[in-house]
């Protein structure tokens, strides 16, 4: 092969603009769809990582068996977390809070929203950062203080986004009132389905227990394991240790349910890849279907040229060297569409985000997919009929007009 | 087999098969000769099997049977693609009737084709294809593309691209049957000089008077050769 071959292919398709363009289409189409796909693809997990970003995967939580509360049988209690801290071997902390939605108001504004009576650990646990003021104490916990810290969302509901004006200002929950002490960071995550971090107000754990929340109470044990490695480890010994500070005979059932954060984000990446692949695929049958193309119009621009070929086998063309020419020209075509398509969908992503509203990230790997894909539906596809083409026999070629 | 004998044909047969199998004989057991340095003409009635007999010659066709000899060396068995179209680029140079060059290439692209397939560098081949045509007296063409070319213009292309490749056979099949009387002369001369030069030529014609430039003639009729060495009639 040599650059004069490469030239020849480059004038063969520049003699057919049109038919060229055309047969290019698909290749353009399917490339810039393929790219489009693995951005939105890569965009959901991105969604996912996001969603998830509070959530150490060392992370277990323990909630109360299913059609248990606090108020009848649940045996889950802040008296767990001192059990297990003093029980563990493979666990690095424990933290236990308990929730409930309630009227809340501050002046004229009142809305519903979620009570989080959380130890003061729960704040470093989940990764929850102050924006201004402080966090509650131990000491608070232990006096059962009527202190709170604001979400992000309480403080624009109630404090018109304002969270310096927050500070010092009392809040009522259902008939009592809270002094609010601090305000956090948008996290913008969600604890799995269980909570949104922005959506509540934080108060110590004993004051949400004892004096605010009421019946229809949910509990919930946060507990992280000391690494990744041990993770299944510390998940069967606080299932023992539970067992144990609950009296459970070994013929009872879990009066708890063990939730791992690592399983629990695999499943919502798997999710999002699932939905990758699928579109992917999608946009590899576009761009098979485009490979079908090519075949097509290499099968007309062979018939088209098959006294050329007669002359080319005449003055000694090998067979290889024509199925090289007809291949290069089909290898070509499906180059410049997966160039070309490749612009298109870098084009087509920052519109999808716009006008779709969808996170979408333009990933080096989507590129690399889309062109080598095109690439290899010009060889696949050009291949038969520049064989055909190298195999004409030459006399009977000569002779067609 | 003597020294000086170029070309050696026994007892050839070929056939074509007609895509329901019948099989139509077109040459039925032609025994020929041709000398290094031979100007051969090839005549006879349209049909005869003219055509097909120089594109045996070309190693265009595969034989039904009977022997090909070209320099002592057994070529009618020969089927593999590498080998033929290393015959057909080195050792003949092939000259048609409707020219047959590449129409959106200019003159010296078109010279220097066999030349590229033969794996000589650009440099080399271009020189080489300007040279030649150059020596036709088209120096002054070299750029220009076929079409926009005379009829003899474009057989001296032709010719050219025949000649890059410096093959020791030049095989034309009716190359003046395009082209005006004037024309077909140029081109005929162009041969004459040629084989005087040492290249064996073997070239079909009908016309009695291109025929006149060659050293002998033979006749085919009906798949045989019935005149190995043919006398124009007097006119
Ligand atoms: N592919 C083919 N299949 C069947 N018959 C064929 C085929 N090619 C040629 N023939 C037949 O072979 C015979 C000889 O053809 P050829 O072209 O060799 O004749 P020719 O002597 O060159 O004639 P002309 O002077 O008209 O060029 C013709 O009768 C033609 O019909
Ligand atoms: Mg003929």
């Amino acid at each position: 092969m040599s650059f004069e071959m490469l030239r020849m292919a480059i004038e063969a398709l520049l003699a057919n603009k049109i038919r060229t363009l055309l047969s290019m289409l698909g290749i353009i189409i399917g490339v810039s769809t393929v790219i489009a796909v693995v951005g939105i693809g890569a965009g959901a997990q991105q969604d996912v990582a996001d969603q998830y970003k509070n959530l150490s995967v060392t992370s277990i939580i323990v909630l109360e068996s299913r059609g248990q509360s606090v108020t009848t049988a649940s045996k889950i209690s802040a008296e767990d977390v001192n059990t297990i801290m003093s029980n563990e071997q493979y666990i690095d902390t424990a933290t236990a809070a308990v929730s409930g939605d309630m009227q809340v108001s501050y002046g004229r504004a009142s809305n519903q929203f979620t009570i989080f009576g959380a130890l003061p650990n729960q704040f470093e646990i989940s990764n929850l950062n102050l924006v201004i003021g402080e966090l509650y104490t131990e000491e608070d916990n232990d006096n059962r203080a009527r202190v709170a810290v604001l979400g992000s969302t309480i403080v624009e509901e109630l404090f018109d986004g304002d969270p310096e004006s927050a500070i010092g200002e009392t809040i009522n929950v259902g008939a009592k009132t809270l002094e609010v002490i601090g305000t956090l960071e948008e996290t913008g995550t969600t604890m799995g389905q269980f909570l949104s971090y922005d959506d509540s107000i934080y108060i110590p754990y004993s004051t949400a227990e004892k004096s605010i929340l009421g019946t229809g109470t949910r509990i919930m044990l946060t507990v992280l394991a000391d690494n990744l490695d041990v993770i299944d480890l510390a998940f069967e010994e606080l299932g023992l240790i539970l067992r144990e500070a609950h009296n459970l005979k070994a013929d009872k059932d879990d009066d708890f349910r063990l939730l791992n954060a690592g399983s629990i984000i695999g499943a919502a990446q798997s999710t999002a890849s699932t939905m990758t692949i699928l579109l992917t695929s999608v946009a590899a049958i576009v761009l098979l279907v485009s490979g079908v193309g090519i075949m097509n119009v290499m099968f007309v621009t062979v018939a088209e040229r098959t006294k050329e070929i007669g002359v080319a086998k005449a003055i000694g063309g090998k067979q290889s060297d024509i199925l090289m020419q007809f291949l290069l020209e089909s290898i070509i075509l499906s180059i410049i569409g997966g160039v070309i398509g490749i612009g298109v969908g870098q084009a087509i992503l920052p519109l999808v985000e716009k006008f779709a509203n969808m996170t979408v990230v333009a990933s080096v790997l989507g590129v690399v997919i889309a062109f080598s894909f095109s690439v290899i539906v010009g060889i696949f596809f050009g291949f038969y009929p520049a064989l055909k083409a190298s195999r004409l026999d030459p006399v009977d070629a000569l002779r067609s007009e | 087999m003597p020294e000086n004998i170029l070309i050696h044909l026994e007892n050839i047969h070929k056939s074509y098969f007609l895509s329901n199998g019948i099989e139509v004989p077109i040459l039925k057991g032609l025994d020929l000769t041709v000398n290094k340095g031979e100007f051969l003409v090839i005549m006879g009635e349209s049909g005869g099997g003219k055509s097909t007999l120089l594109n045996i010659l070309g190693c265009l066709h595969p034989l039904t049977s009977g022997s090909y000899h070209m320099k002592g060396e057994n070529i009618g068995t020969v089927r593999d693609d590498y080998t033929l179209a290393f015959i057909r680029n080195k050792l003949i140079g092939f000259v048609f009737q409707q020219f047959n060059l590449l129409s959106k290439s200019t003159a010296l692209k078109n010279v220097a084709l066999p030349a590229l397939y033969a794996g000589s560098p650009k440099h080399e081949r271009e020189e080489n294809a300007a040279k030649i045509l150059k020596s036709l007296g088209l120096e002054d063409r070299i750029h220009h593309k076929p079409t926009e070319l005379s009829g003899g213009q474009q057989q001296r292309v032709a010719i050219a691209r025949s000649l890059v490749n410096d093959p020791e056979i030049i095989l034309a099949d009716e190359p003046t049957g395009a082209l005006d009387t004037k024309s077909g002369k140029e081109v005929m001369k162009i041969f004459k000089d040629l084989n005087e030069k040492g290249k064996t030529i073997i070239m079909v014609t009908h016309e009695p008077a291109i025929a006149t430039y060659g050293d002998r003639i033979i006749f085919l009729r009906d798949g045989q050769i019935i005149d190995q060495d043919y006398k124009l009639p007097k006119l």
